[in-house]
């Protein structure tokens, strides 16, 4: 961990001329920009000089901007088989893709930080597996570890069932990772209690999406330049995926692009987009659906809408029945569709409803979003309305979490429909699709035993378990979490952590002795008495999962350390190169879950290195968004390793899904649902495919669903949740420089100075009611914090609603607090608040209710609601060194 | 369309970014005869060859120059000087912000001095000093923006880290630069260049 003294540097060392040069992407965020690691050794005291001819930059020093410097935070030392090495890590200046111009933003320009360096605050790395004896975590060796892992979880199985080893992990850190952990739990382990760290429960995203036909990731990052009109909902690129901003948006926006965000809070992005004639629609937490609606409204009412798209690409009554191919039954699409709420006979149906609904019209929509109704008509007229000479503007639509997040099913159908009548999706420029948060890492090696859930939806089919439920009422008897806070990044966080303490630590079976049968006899008491074993992989001990309630540790070898397969969000696929040692005894994910594996009796997990993982998961990529089986495919007919061809892409990469020429040549795919691509006529050849997604949407029929969004679905929970007397909205998001909150942003220096402590931005005149400045300390506090008991079956139409929940007497009511530092500022929206989303310690999601969205399953994060109120003053209101109150709606 | 974005002058951004970099750009050869005699010692390079040129021997201590009075600063106007040489990104301002500041000077600790390059990519703050939030920016290039009230913290923005700070001393009424905290943009070395 890093306080929050930063001493910058005067000067750095440069590279010399035969430094070696290592491609890779950064580690963090979607966009995935291509950086170059420049690798010398210490020992020699060689480093580059200010002189082309004496760098490895062959630039003279000073350089111009845009130029290779290199910030003294964009420099470390690490081992690199053994010995000390600098690295110098910036972002590659040649690329021709993604961080074109060789941009970065502050959160990968820094990267080098996240190295293992036991002179910096990254020291306390974990090394080694441990094991709590006596309430302390020892270290111990992995064959002991593992031994004891794999005895308690075949006995958990045998004893307890399937559903009683849960694992829950991360989605996105690598695909060889994802593929190996998924492998283990849902093929061999065969569980239902398996979600990702976002969601309690393995579901879609964005079911609304799916339903539409839409591709999370279909767009192309030219596509959000060249759109002339772009709407961004929940979420500044800017702030979470800044080169997408920067090198994209931003510069579509100097060619005239009018883009419109729907976010209650102004940052630089949404500010910049105001300046240079856009729009910024202040959307009340949770009312997006009536805003996208009341648009959807005005189009039609105007017969803006994209005609000849909608008459060509639009399901019709026999098109949106045909079902998906799984059987008429048990498929998402059927049961959210058989009530008859969402499912429409096509365009005609659809403008039907939407003009019956009282509360999509303009004035209605406006007073209940707080939302000015002449900037909704603007927004509308800048999407539809047909220019001077009848064309169209070429609209493209965005979604984030502060928008799917926040009326999970609805925002999506709502915003599936308005995308359509404006032609989005399908075309150069006028795409619809989600901006993304991590990287896209995940290959399944496993099927999702759905059957096994224990939870039904009222006449329909069963629905994944939501796993945070099934553990609160005591189910799960074996936790395996990996790489993820699980508690903190879950809602209603408080009372998940005191009952994750009651389950462990507070069972009275702990482990007291270095006998292995010993400590077995233990774990098998505290399980069988209603306890739970945590085992729990990760980099960092994290608080509370690993540091105060895990049993056993694995220490896991991350980024730079091993050789690893990812794509970005326009499905580019790159290789993440090792450059340096893990530190200690750390491995990567998958070596664990291999090893794991093999001692609880699976086979299939021979694995050597990452590249024979890589090249098993590839054929499993087939028929997806980043599917490149055609590499490995060419990678073997030169004779190369599947990742020795990935190396020879460097930055560039190649977007998925891949497809091998006549000539043995490959060809990346632009965009999915591209309607202007043409394909060989005669066909795929060898064991090329031709996938549906490539040239139409992903129905039964190819063309769009085109979906109601009632928004009665959602208005119970939001009438429940909206703040009562004095209480605000408190929602929450990432900060730019606070991006990776959980680990590496805890031990940069010059981060933890700009963000010592959780904070709150509260709106001046919010502030002014309650006599808060900024560099006050507050609490926060919600005393009906809204949380559900125990899964259930569904057994009439209402039970898995929130009325239904609340009348079935499932939900239960608690109180929750966190304390942060006050921000007092004009870009946020009256009545709202907007917290850090993850502080360990306080953590904004003990605000928001534990109650899963009842038609998809996953939570909506952004519903938080508390009372504020100062409790002091904190150390940075009246210091200089750290932290900074100053608007973050500053622009040119 | 081209990535290639052209401004009203016709320049693409790149073009436009080193312009604005190089903005105040004065040559090594006219700074020696202008300023920098007081603290620079001159050595003959290769004496006696071809090849012989004065170039300034490495400085190794920052130099104390004389910046401006006091009395002469107005409130919230930036006043523009080189440090701690003449050459690229020496380009800074000092100024009177009317509220107490992190490293500030005067009788109300509220004269402050930054450098203008951006520490992201280097694009020039000449100009964009915003007197309600006492800030630098939003960079032209990528937006950053710094909080002048506390030592060049970064606000909003993609910079590696804070602007440089130049540390100030008064002596009377006359302000003097005595150092730089931080790394100037485009420099591996603060007084090497």
């Amino acid at each position: 961990m890093s306080t929050p003294y930063y001493i910058p540097d005067e000067n750095v060392p440069l590279p010399p001329v035969d430094a070696e040069v290592i491609t890779t992407a950064c580690d963090y965020c979607i966009v995935a920009c291509g950086y170059k690691v420049y690798r010398w050794p210490v020992k020699g005291g060689k480093n580059g000089g200010a002189t082309a001819d004496s760098n490895a930059f062959d630039a003279d020093f000073p350089v111009a901007p845009l130029g290779p410097w290199v910030a003294p935070n964009q420099h470390n030392i690490v081992l690199h088989e053994g010995e000390p090495h600098h690295v110098v890590i910036i972002p590659d200046k040649d690329t021709e893709f993604v961080n074109t111009d060789g941009d970065s933003s502050l959160r990968g320009g820094c990267i080098a930080q996240k190295c293992y360096n036991p002179e910096k605050p990254t020291r306390d790395r974990l090394k080694s597996p441990m094991m709590r004896i006596y309430g302390i975590l020892q270290p111990v060796t992995w064959d002991f570890a593992l031994d004891i892992a794999a005895e308690i979880g075949k006995y958990v199985i045998k004893k307890h069932g399937h559903n009683a080893y849960g694992v829950k992990t991360f989605s996105y850190q690598y695909m060889e990772n994802t593929y190996a952990i998924s492998k283990y739990a849902l093929r061999h382990i065969n569980t239902a209690n398996f979600t990702f760290h976002d969601t309690p429960s393995d579901v879609s995203s964005t079911p609304g999406f799916r339903d539409a036909g839409f591709d999370n990731f279909g767009p192309a990052y030219e596509d959000w330049m060249n759109a002339e009109t772009l709407l961004i909902c929940g979420t500044d690129p800017y702030e979470t995926k800044t080169i997408l901003f920067t090198q994209w948006i931003m510069k579509g926006i100097q060619n005239g692009q009018k883009a419109i965000f729907m976010v209650p809070r102004k940052t630089a992005g949404v500010a910049y987009a105001e300046q240079n004639g856009g729009l910024y629609l202040d959307v009340t937490p949770g009312t997006d659906l009536l805003v996208v609606n009341a648009i959807a409204r005005i189009i039609v009412e105007n017969g803006w809408q994209d005609k000849e798209w909608i008459e060509k690409w639009v399901n019709d009554k026999w098109g949106s029945s045909s079902g998906f191919g799984q059987g008429t039954r048990n498929t998402p699409w059927q049961w959210r569709t058989t009530w008859g709420k969402f499912q429409t006979n096509g365009f005609d149906d659809w403008a039907k409803w939407l003009l019956a609904q009282d509360e999509f019209k303009l004035e209605n929509a406006a007073e209940v979003a707080g939302v000015d109704a002449a900037k909704i008509q603007l927004a509308a007229e800048m999407m539809a309305k047909p220019k001077a000479d009848g064309t169209r503007p070429k609209t493209s639509v965005m979604i984030e979490k502060g928008f799917y997040w926040s009326n999970n099913t609805g925002n999506t159908q709502a915003i599936s429909a308005l995308g359509i009548i404006v032609g989005a999706g399908g075309r150069p420029g006028q795409v619809i699709g989600r901006a993304g948060g991590h990287q896209r890492g995940g290959v399944k090696g496993g099927k999702y035993p759905r059957n096994k859930s224990p939870m039904k939806l009222p006449g329909r089919r069963r629905r994944a378990l939501d796993t945070d439920t099934w553990t609160m009422a005591g189910h799960t008897r074996l936790a395996h979490v990996i790489g993820t806070t699980w508690i903190q990044s879950m809602l209603g966080s408080q009372q998940m952590s005191a009952r994750f303490h009651e389950l462990t630590r507070g069972n009275p079976h702990q482990i007291q002795s270095i006998n292995r049968e010993k400590i077995l006899e233990t774990l098998k008491k505290r399980v069988d008495s209603g306890g739970m074993v945590v085992v729990n992989q990760d980099i960092y001990l994290v608080d509370p999962i690993g540091n105060q309630f895990a049993d056993i540790i694995f220490p896991a070898a991350t980024w730079g350390e091993e050789d690893f397969l990812r794509a970005n969000g326009e499905r580019r696929i790159r290789l993440y190169q090792k450059f340096y040692d893990a530190p200690g005894e750390a491995k990567p994910d998958w070596w664990i879950i291999s090893q794991l594996a093999k001692k609880m009796g699976f086979s299939g997990f021979d694995w050597e290195n990452s590249n024979d993982v890589a090249e098993e998961l590839a054929k499993f990529t087939r028929g997806s968004r980043k599917d490149f089986n055609m590499v490995k495919v060419a990678a073997h007919r030169e004779g190369k390793t599947l990742h020795e061809k990935f190396r020879e892409m460097g930055t560039n990469g190649i977007q998925g899904p891949v497809y091998m020429n006549d000539d043995g040549s490959l060809e990346g795919t632009v965009r999915l649902h591209d309607t202007t691509r043409k394909l060989a006529t005669d066909g795929p050849a060898a064991l090329n495919m031709f996938n549906k997604k490539l040239t139409h949407f992903n129905s039964q029929t190819g063309k769009c669903n085109i979906q109601k969004s009632p928004w009665s679905l959602f208005s119970d929970y939001w009438e429940w949740m909206k703040p009562k007397g004095d209480e605000l909205w408190c929602t929450s998001g990432r900060a730019n420089e606070r991006w990776q909150s959980g680990f590496d942003d805890t031990r940069r220096p010059y981060i933890v100075q700009r963000w010592p402590d959780n904070w709150v931005e509260i709106n001046e005149e919010d502030a002014a009611k309650r006599g808060i400045e900024s560099g006050d300390m507050v609490l926060l506090s919600n005393d009906r914090v809204p949380s559900l008991k125990d899964t259930t079956l569904g057994v009439e139409g209402s039970d898995y609603s929130f009325t239904g929940q609340l009348a079935n007497g499932n939900v239960e009511l608690s109180e929750a607090a966190v304390t942060a530092v006050a921000m007092v500022t004009r870009a946020v929206k009256p009545g709202v608040m907007y917290m850090d989303f993850l502080h360990a310690s306080q953590p904004a999601n003990a605000l928001a209710g534990r109650v899963v969205d009842w038609i998809s399953g996953n939570y909506n994060y952004k519903m938080g609601t508390a009372k504020v109120a100062k409790i002091g003053e904190s150390p940075y209101k009246n210091s200089f060194r750290s932290m900074s109150f100053a608007p973050r709606d500053i622009v040119i | 369309m081209s990535q290639e974005v052209k401004n009203e002058s016709g320049m693409t951004r790149k073009e436009a970014a080193k312009a604005v970099g190089h903005k105040c750009l004065v040559s090594r050869r006219n700074f020696l005869i202008g300023t920098g005699v007081t603290t620079t010692i001159m050595i003959t390079m290769n004496a006696g060859t071809s090849e012989a040129k004065e170039v300034p021997a490495q400085i190794t201590e920052y130099p104390r120059k004389f910046i401006a009075k006091l009395s002469e600063l107005k409130e919230d106007e930036p006043f523009d000087f080189n440090y701690p040489d003449e050459s690229d990104y020496s380009e800074n301002m000092v100024v009177k912000m009317g509220v107490k500041a992190g490293g500030g000077v005067g009788p109300n600790q509220d004269v402050v001095a930054f450098n203008y390059a951006c520490t992201h990519q280097g694009g020039s703050l000449d100009g964009s000093y915003k007197k309600d939030t006492k800030s630098l920016g939003a960079c032209p290039l990528h937006l950053s923006t710094y909080d002048l009230t506390r030592h060049g913290i970064l606000i909003s923005g993609q910079a590696y880290q804070s602007l440089p700070q130049i540390l100030l001393e008064v002596e009377g009424d006359d302000i003097y630069a005595t150092g730089i905290f931080g790394l100037i943009y485009g420099r591996k070395d603060n007084l090497q260049g």
